[in-house]
């Protein structure tokens, strides 16, 4: 339903948009957790990477890495994986983790002596079997629409998250979709970009995730939305993820550790 | 609780009330035993029988008077007599004569027009030299001739526009539907036109009201002290006025403006008896793309229509009609429709020459259509009721009047249906539960003068409202929202089942007693003191978590999980008129506190949610301020200055020590709260031809979030907030300017005029939003000021004959 959104673009017409320099507040650095055990369909997953940063002020250029911290995953039967650091980047990597479907994950973080950990179960996802491309697509008719086309699993609840990645330096396009009105039926994870044209590539990613990372994500993204402002803008808050710090609760950290079964399908725009 | 339980409650709160009545009559007539006659009739406008609102009938030689209600009606007890007796209203040649008052006499008055002030403009209380006396404050009046001089964006003279303007209401911004009054929200503000209930007063996302300026007539702004007959808002009352129609000759008006089109044709159906009005106006479609496709189109249109038609001396009914619609089609992949429909019948019975009654029924209905074919579904969600409403106004002697009436209201809200569009459509069918209230109310309130120079009014109300049945879920503890305690976070809660009841049986019932108390006392002939208080209850709740309402917010009733809103509201006011009310100075300062408001948890999702209950939690709001209006009210130059300074703030605390309420429970803005407020408002008459008009506003920008941190996840840039509101634009100011032409003022039949306005003259950029994000090329983080209106010239052809 999150394109109801559509309808504030009409202010957005009648007005125009300005970047201006605003002093932003600040607060003291937090734990970021971008830690997703991806298992791509037709590979092994035992290759599997964590990235851990913290948070810096709005304008800064770019965010430092956590380096340091000690990264464990555990399994239900306490199967324990661990992540070492690759250097000091901050990118912890596992390349002997075994993925198993609807088994359920626990992540365990030491990090300036704090102990931060957080669960997930990883779910299947449904394929993407075709794409349909829509070259008059959009608010003005002449953008780049995308379809990517799975069949829903009828009779259960389901949560999607999409990835569009095109090879044109903008930011990917993330969205998730539940089956709340949809369910059992085939439909589509929708992209719209305006300066695709003809060869350039699209890698589209269908991640199966829990109603929780739905739930983070629809907030995250809504208010990081690119078509946000206006009097129709809902009041933006801190969206917590899935961990914790055991450690300080109050110093509790930002991201998500997510498990998912991921479907990609290259695009190659006609 | 079955629905015997509560018609037994009622009816012994109704007995309660009936008895009370009966002892307030005995006592007035003991006090009534003199020889007194009473003089009762109707005040018209002259050329068209218009009736007027709020012409003074005064008696100078007993210091007292009466003044016209909202349908031209007056009644007023004296001794036996011969007086002299004036009649006035601002704008229209006084009536002064002598009158021999032996029995009880039915007069009606007709005024005329001031032909030295043809273009009279006036904000004002008609009856300045009554309202110092009248415990009636925290009340604003506007006739449609001062709401059509003063200068608007794209030259469209707009109701809400002109109210913004007063102190105490303002909106949430440029753009922003609705306007907010003593800090509170937009759906607390009861809007009436001719007393049937408008839901959404916006046209096109709130740049334009859905009133058009012809059709109206008169419109008041109760802010507080608000009276017992009005209820079910706890913030404000604007009650709006059609015009009849006139009953003597067919007239036309209308515009061609930068915008819209406007025609309205009046006319007799029965000379002197029965009158018709007819207005319609809209907008150009491809209003706002016209860069774009032919394909897009967006426009509105509305339509008034009244009937009136006068039986005999005792009888007048009317008809009346309000029928609405804003319309956007994109590229065939996005339709949009919704609009307000009203229907309303009354009949004005003269009981007696004291005892005035309306009775309405009203059917009014709101809906939301929209369709997405890109998707291929189509989406429909509405409110529809039923509305009977009894009125009495009694006029029991000089100094003593009864207000008594009742009011039933029937309500189905559809919170939404979804349907697909075609065959290979992805979406299910899916229907969000219907559901059903009914609203009842009693009501008496009482105007008392008490001495010469204490005057009291004391009401009260007695609502009660019934949920009627319907599927409801059931929860664990009955708590649908429930606080995860490692994460801090509010989530939803899983149904524990679902419990079906019948649409007779009643699942919730709610009583409120609704104590209303206002006095006003004279310090002297120019001054007076006026302090008020009243509780009002609200049951109806419109969703919206966003800084403004929007078209496809739905209304839900309160029930098992939402309770209704209670306000309790004191105010007190110095009120000073000098030079014969050349000058007036009005001074005000209230408190108001709201319990139940509803909050919504953090990334509540409204659309499309068939469990409301899940996403909010009750918690309360408080708004307090100060608000100064100095007003000149004749001569060449006319006009106010507003000055507000105010405070709105809501809270919702944690239900159990463990949690943390939203926004860890601290009190935060609301998206209304403006600490400073001005406007200046003047108009400048140079001759009959040429009329300058000006406004400038300042407001302290609007509460925001700006982010605390960045972060990176999932390889895009993240905002990180902490709490709500916490930040504030930059303040808001602007200037506009409008000249009015009238050619040939003087001359009989066609007659036209020119108005030339300028909006935000010195096109300053004022920010509506700002918002934060990843520059999407770049990736670098950026703040993006929107900004709604820039310089905005226009022109507006009006014409009339």
């Amino acid at each position: 339903m999150n394109y109801l959104k559509y309808i504030l673009l009409f202010l957005i017409l009648a007005s125009c948009e300005d970047v201006v320099t605003v002093n932003t507040p600040t607060e003291a650095p937090r734990l970021v957790i971008d830690a997703s055990i991806d298992w791509f369909k037709g590979t092994d997953g035992s290759n599997q990477e964590f990235k851990l940063t913290e948070t810096a002020p709005y304008f800064n250029d770019g965010v430092p890495p956590a380096t340091g911290a000690q990264v464990t995953v555990q399994n239900s039967n306490n199967d324990t994986f661990v992540f070492i650091e690759d250097g000091t980047t901050g990118i912890y990597k596992n390349t002997t983790f075994v993925p198993v479907l609807n088994e359920t994950y626990t992540i365990t973080i030491n990090y300036k002596s704090e102990t931060y950990t957080g669960s997930e179960t990883l779910l299947p996802v449904a394929s993407i079997e075709y794409v349909e491309q829509n070259d008059n697509g959009g608010f003005t008719g002449d953008e780049t629409e995308l379809k990517a086309y799975y069949t829903d699993p009828a009779g259960e609840v389901n949560y999607n998250f999409f990835e569009f990645i095109s090879d044109i330096p903008v930011i990917p396009s993330l969205s998730v979709y539940k089956d709340e009105f949809t369910d059992g039926n085939t439909i589509f994870g929708f992209y719209t970009e305006m300066d695709l044209s003809t060869g350039d590539m699209v890698t589209i990613r269908n991640y199966g995730v829990s109603e929780q990372f739905y739930n983070y994500m629809f907030v995250l993204l809504q208010q990081n939305s690119q078509e946000g402002g206006g009097p129709f803008e809902t009041q933006p808050a801190t969206v917590r993820g899935n961990c914790i710090n055991v450690t300080n609760p109050e110093h509790y950290p930002l991201g998500y550790f997510r498990a998912s079964q991921v479907d990609e399908f290259i695009y190659t725009v006609k | 609780m079955g629905l015997f339980f509560i018609f037994t409650k009622m009816r012994y709160a109704m007995k309660s009330t009936l008895l009370g009545i009966f002892f307030i009559l005995l006592h007035v007539m003991m006090i009534q035993a003199q020889d007194k006659v009473t003089l009762s009739g109707r005040v018209f406008e002259s050329k068209s029988n218009e009736t007027l609102i709020g012409v003074t009938i005064y008696f100078p030689d007993l210091s007292t008077g009466t003044i016209t209600n909202e349908y031209g009606f007056y009644s007023i007890t004296v001794p036996q007599g011969t007086y002299n007796i004036t009649v006035s209203y601002i704008g229209y040649q006084n009536i002064n004569e002598s009158i021999a008052l032996t029995a009880n006499t039915s007069r009606d008055f007709k005024l005329k027009e001031n032909l030295e002030e043809l273009q009279e403009v006036v904000i004002t209380k008609d009856v300045e030299k009554l309202d110092i006396k009248s415990p009636q404050m925290s009340v604003n009046t506007l006739k449609a001739s001062t709401i059509k001089t003063i200068p608007v964006v794209l030259g469209e003279s707009d109701i809400v526009k002109a109210i913004t303007l007063l102190p105490g209401v303002t909106s949430a911004g440029e753009g922003a539907s609705g306007f907010n009054v003593r800090g509170g929200a937009a759906d607390q503000n009861l809007i009436l036109l001719d007393e049937a209930t408008i839901y959404n007063s916006s046209h096109l996302f709130g740049l334009f009201s859905v009133f058009n300026p012809d059709a109206i007539k008169d419109l008041k702004l109760y802010k507080g002290g608000i009276p017992a007959r009005y209820g079910g808002r706890v913030s404000s009352v604007l009650d709006i006025y059609q015009k009849e129609g006139n009953s003597k000759a067919f007239k036309v008006n209308g515009g061609i403006g930068a915008v819209s089109s406007r025609l309205l044709a009046e006319g007799p159906l029965k000379k002197d008896t029965g009158s018709f009005l007819l207005g319609g106006r809209s907008s150009y479609a491809h209003l706002f793309l016209p860069l774009f496709d032919v394909n897009n189109s967006a426009y509105f249109y509305d339509l008034n229509t009244k009937l009136s038609y006068k039986l005999n001396a005792n009888n007048t009914v009317y008809l009346s009609g309000y029928f609405g619609r804003d319309v956007f089609k994109i590229q065939d992949s996005f339709e949009n429709a919704y609009g307000n429909a009203v229907l309303n019948f009354r009949w004005n019975h003269l009981y007696s020459d004291k005892l005035f009654s309306n009775l309405s029924l009203i059917y009014s209905n709101y809906d939301y259509d929209l369709k997405l074919n890109f998707v291929e579904f189509d989406w429909v969600s509405g409110i529809r009721n039923f509305n009977l409403k009894y009125d009495f106004k009694h006029y029991i002697s000089d100094g003593f009047k009864l207000y008594y009436g009742l009011n039933s209201i029937y309500y189905k809200f559809n919170p939404g249906d979804i349907e697909p569009t075609s065959e290979t459509s992805g979406i299910n069918p899916f229907k969000l539960t219907d559901k059903y209230a009914f609203e009842n109310a009693f009501y008496l309130d009482a105007e008392q003068r008490l001495s010469d120079k204490l005057e009291v009014s004391y009401g009260l109300r007695l609502s009660s409202f019934l949920r009627l049945g319907q599927t409801l879920n059931t929860y664990e503890n009955d708590q649908a929202v429930i606080f995860n305690q490692q994460q801090q976070i509010y989530e939803k809660a899983d149904p524990t089942g679902e419990v079906n009841y019948k649409r007779s049986e009643v699942i919730k019932s709610f009583f409120n007693l609704e104590p209303r108390f206002s006095l006003a006392y004279q310090l002297n002939n120019e001054s007076s003191l006026k302090a008020s208080y009243n509780r009002m209850s609200q049951y109806l709740h419109l969703l919206s978590n966003t800084s403004s309402p929007t078209p496809l917010d739905v209304w839900t009733p309160s029930g098992k999980y939402v309770k209704p809103q209670l306000l309790d509201q004191v105010a007190i006011g110095y009120f000073k008129e000098f030079e014969q009310n050349t000058y007036s100075l009005e001074v005000e300062s209230f408190y108001k506190t709201i319990k139940n408001r509803i909050d919504y948890i953090d990334g509540a999702d409204l659309i499309a949610n068939n469990a409301i209950e899940q996403v909010i939690l009750n918690g309360k709001a408080r708004a307090y301020g100060l608000e100064i209006l100095f007003r000149k009210n004749k001569g060449q130059l006319k006009g106010w200055l507003s000055y507000t300074l105010s405070k709105s703030e809501q809270q919702t605390p944690g239900r159990t020590p463990e949690e943390t309420g939203i926004n860890r429970g601290r009190w935060y803005n609301t998206p209304y709260d403006k600490t400073h407020d001005i406007s200046l408002t003047g108009s400048y008459d140079f001759n009959d031809k040429w009329k300058l008009s000006s406004n400038f506003i300042f407001q302290t920008g609007q509460p925001t979030s700006y982010p605390v941190s960045q972060y990176e996840y999932n390889n895009i840039s993240i905002a990180n907030f902490n709490y709500r509101n916490a930040n504030r634009l930059p303040a808001y100011n602007r200037l506009d300017l409008a000249l009015n032409y009238t050619p040939k003022p003087k001359k009989k039949g066609y007659q036209s005029s020119w108005v030339f306005s300028i909006y935000n003259l010195y096109n300053r950029k004022n920010a509506s939003s700002i918002t934060f994000r990843q520059n999407r090329n770049t990736g670098t983080n950026e703040a993006i000021q929107l900004s709604i209106f820039g310089i905005i010239p226009s022109v507006t052809y009006n014409f009339k004959f």
